[in-house]
């Protein structure tokens, strides 16, 4: 079910009628049914792979030891490699089942909770299976963890006119990032990066500028809809974004873009390979050569390249993907081994980090070591890779010509100016948006009406229809 | 709960204010240099020039200018389209009393290889009412339309224009003379011409673009216009190509049929295979717009008499 489809609204007034009427036992068994029918709606028989997911982890970790806890991850991890890389070897038929991704490494999150004794196994069927397809999160994340949501899914929600009213400005902002925005720039960026050699160096640099802002609006637009619908419903789901292309370093964005699926990776994945024998001999081999490093920093090597190349996989078994993911691993690594160098240097030559002019420098220098990974993440070939990064460097020029060059691939040249005023005020008007929604989050109070009705004037003449796929959809 | 009743109301009135304003008035927007409006104000015409982007890249306006006393106009976005072509047509003789010599149309062979649809906003924008709501039916007609394409149409399409208006009209004004193109594109080369890909081996004929031809044709003759279409040469790869040769014949079998008057790119002298003359596989280069024209001038006032 598109969440921008008039279905969905449809089946969210439905269920919020339901939702509330219904009595204290009853509400959470509600929003079961209507995860359910949501899940259901593409493609019923899908829903026989998450229930296989979600009975299997439940019924193994009733008694979470090692064998069960490894059968679960070879059920779970089994059912995502079939879907997702069967292209890979030939079969072209199957069709991975919605949010396949994301359930499964909310599954495997858990049990790796229970093996770890983190939290006690549920004792409720369909209580667990509720955490694991609450429709908001299921498709794109965020990847909740069964402490943060199960007692929130499950308690009784009094009816809230201000849950509502937030929840759905809360989800006009979602759509507005999301149709006007992203929708805008989106069509710009495909035909850039379909033949990046056909463009110059300026070209693709605003292709690759237009993405970012893309890959934002779209994505942190799905989160604050389904955060929004949720909210409507009384569940806080967890943030998965604090203005990440305002960080300051490379490891700063990944802890501020997608946080879910990073606190993720980090718990389930990282932390325990940085505790194993395997990584402490690797480390001990590595010290032989480097002496002079430090024991800690060592330890941060391997789990660092595997995470990422995780990471990168996860999204698809595409070179691109692995190419993003040995990159920014690369990134994290030249990163935690410079990190004192740097320091050190900075204290040498007087770098004040409180200085506004330092502070635009480091969220410069990420955004630009950033868009290294998103040229090679975006480009769909190695040969399409090749040619972004060579006319970049080789034919890149500021001049009349170049610019108007620049501005063919919005269509044709009479909305070129336009689509850059409307992208840039756009922007910069949802950034006021977003930091008066941080100052100001509780109460639903007189401007909001002002933003909220602005907003819905802008999606409706200005948002692009009937294109609305969310890029994360895909993962 | 009053507050967010008034909300959604004087955001419905502000949105439907602005789709009703648009939709009415934007062919009357004061655009310079492009478009139906700006052509009727130019007054009586020696030569109309009615196409696509290939009539724009391909016609130098200041050599016309010269040849025909400044009495020629370029109306050169329809979008590929015939369809809008043929509309755009009884758009300009249904909102002025003007004189036109000649009106030439474009002989593009892949134009009637394309689907009827939104291909360029800029059509919308400058049709009246009737104009969008006949354009709209074509479409429905070859089957291209479903709600989301109609919001886009009416409610989306051009609303980028309409507000940024007074800050890009100068903007685009520069870019445009008489509705044909200023700027000195170069030539990207023999070698990048040569390597550049294409592929048409999949077009299909769209029998409402064919129809569209024989309906220009009808409707020139009821109203006793004198008119030509004429055939923009483009990089002998593309016109070379077996399925360009293909709807080449078929746009001349029509025209034959119909006994309609036709000048082919062979008719002029002009050298499609020198990679200076052209932008891409269709646009021609500055030098090779100019090129053209000269020759072009020449055909057309010696085959039509203007």
């Amino acid at each position: 079910m598109n969440l921008l489809s008039f279905v969905f609204f449809a089946f969210l007034c439905i269920l919020l009628l339901l939702y509330y009427k219904a009595g204290s036992g009853l509400q959470w068994k509600v929003l079961l049914f209507a995860s359910l029918v949501f899940y259901m709606w593409a493609r019923p028989v899908y829903v026989v792979f998450i229930l296989i997911s979600i009975v299997s982890t439940w019924k193994l970790m009733q008694n979470p030891v090692k064998s069960h806890f490894i059968w679960t991850i070879v059920i779970n991890l089994g059912l995502l490699v079939i879907f997702k890389y069967s292209v890979n070897f030939g079969i072209h038929d199957l069709i991975a089942p919605l949010g396949i991704s994301f359930y499964t490494f909310m599954t495997l999150g858990y049990a790796h909770d229970c093996y770890d004794k983190k939290i006690t196994p549920s004792n409720d069927l369909l209580r667990y299976a509720l955490f694991i397809s609450y429709f908001p999160q299921l498709t794109q994340g965020p990847i909740g963890t069964y402490q943060e949501m199960q007692e929130q899914l499950t308690e009784y929600h009094k009816f809230d006119p201000e849950n509502i009213k937030l929840g759905a400005y809360r989800v006009i902002i979602g759509v507005f990032k999301k149709l006007v925005i992203a929708g805008r720039v989106a069509f710009y960026i495909d035909t850039v990066y379909a033949s990046p050699k056909s463009y110059g160096g300026l070209t693709i640099i605003v292709a690759t500028c237009f993405y970012l802002i893309e890959m934002y609006a779209d994505f942190s637009g799905y989160m604050d809809i389904v955060c929004g619908v949720s909210q409507m419903l009384g569940i806080r789901l967890k943030e998965n974004f604090r203005r990440p292309y305002f960080s300051k370093s490379i490891p700063e964005y990944w802890r501020r873009w997608h946080i879910s699926l990073n606190e993720w990776f980090n718990t389930h994945l990282f932390m325990p390979s940085v505790t194993t024998d395997w990584n402490r001999k690797l480390a001990r081999l590595l010290g032989k050569v480097f002496p002079k490093a430090k024991k800690g920093t060592l330890r941060l090597i391997f789990p660092t390249i595997i995470v990422w190349i995780v990471t990168g996989v996860w999204h698809g078994a595409k070179v691109s993907y692995l190419g993003w993911g040995i990159y920014f691993a690369a990134v994290m690594l030249i990163s935690f081994c410079t990190s004192s160098y740097v320091k050190k240097f900075s204290k040498k030559i007087h770098w004040n980090p409180d200085n506004v002019f330092v502070k635009i420098f480091q969220v410069v220098r990420t955004l630009f070591v950033l868009s290294i990974g998103e040229i090679i993440y975006r480009s769909e070939s190695l040969e399409n890779m090749k040619a972004a990064f060579r006319n970049i460097l080789t034919d890149t020029r500021i001049s009349g010509s170049s610019i108007a060059a620049a501005m063919t691939p919005f269509g044709n040249g009479n909305q070129a100016a336009a689509s850059v005023i409307i992208i840039a005020v756009l922007a910069i008007a949802q950034f006021a948006v977003e930091l008066a929604k941080e100052k100001d989050e509780k109460a639903f109070t007189g401007h909001r009406y002002l933003y909220a009705g602005a907003m819905l004037v802008v999606i409706a003449l200005f948002g692009v229809a009937g294109k609305s796929n969310f890029m994360y959809q895909a993962f | 709960m009053k507050k967010v009743i008034r909300t959604l109301v004087i955001a419905a009135v502000l949105i439907a204010a602005a789709v009703i304003f648009k939709n009415t008035y934007s062919c009357n927007m004061p655009v310079r240099n492009r478009g139906i409006r700006d052509a009727i104000r130019t007054g009586d015409l020696d030569v109309l020039f009615i196409g696509s982007s290939t009539f724009r890249a391909n016609v130098d306006m200041p050599m016309m200018d010269e040849a025909f006393g400044g009495r020629v106009y370029d109306i050169s976005y329809g979008g590929n389209q015939l369809v809008a072509t043929a509309i755009q047509y009884e758009e300009i003789k249904k909102r002025s009393d003007h004189k036109y010599g000649l009106i030439v149309f474009e002989l593009g062979p892949m134009m009637l290889t394309q689907e009827v649809a939104l291909s360029d906003s800029r059509v919308i924008w400058d049709l009246s009412w009737d104009g969008k709501k006949k354009l709209w039916e074509s479409m429905s007609q070859a089957g291209n339309t479903d709600p989301a394409m109609m919001y886009e149409y009416f409610v989306t399409s051009g609303m980028d224009d309409l507000v940024t208006f007074p800050v890009t009209e100068p903007f685009y004004s520069t870019r445009y003379y008489k509705g044909a193109k200023t700027d000195e594109t170069p030539s990207p080369g023999a070698e990048k011409l040569e390597s550049a890909e294409f592929d048409i081996s999949d077009a299909q004929l769209v029998d409402a673009q064919a129809k569209a031809v024989s309906d220009i044709i009808e409707a020139c003759r009821r109203d006793g216009q004198d008119f030509v279409f004429v055939e923009s040469p483009c990089y002998h790869r593309l016109q070379e190509d077996k399925s360009f040769q293909k709807y080449r014949d078929e746009f001349t079998r029509i025209l034959r049929e119909k006994e309609a008057p036709y000048i082919l790119a062979e008719d002029v002298d002009f050298d499609s295979s020198e990679a200076d003359f052209f932008e891409d596989m269709n646009h021609m280069s500055a030098e090779g717009r100019r090129a053209y024209t000269k020759e072009l001038i020449r055909v057309l006032t010696e085959r039509s008499g203007v």
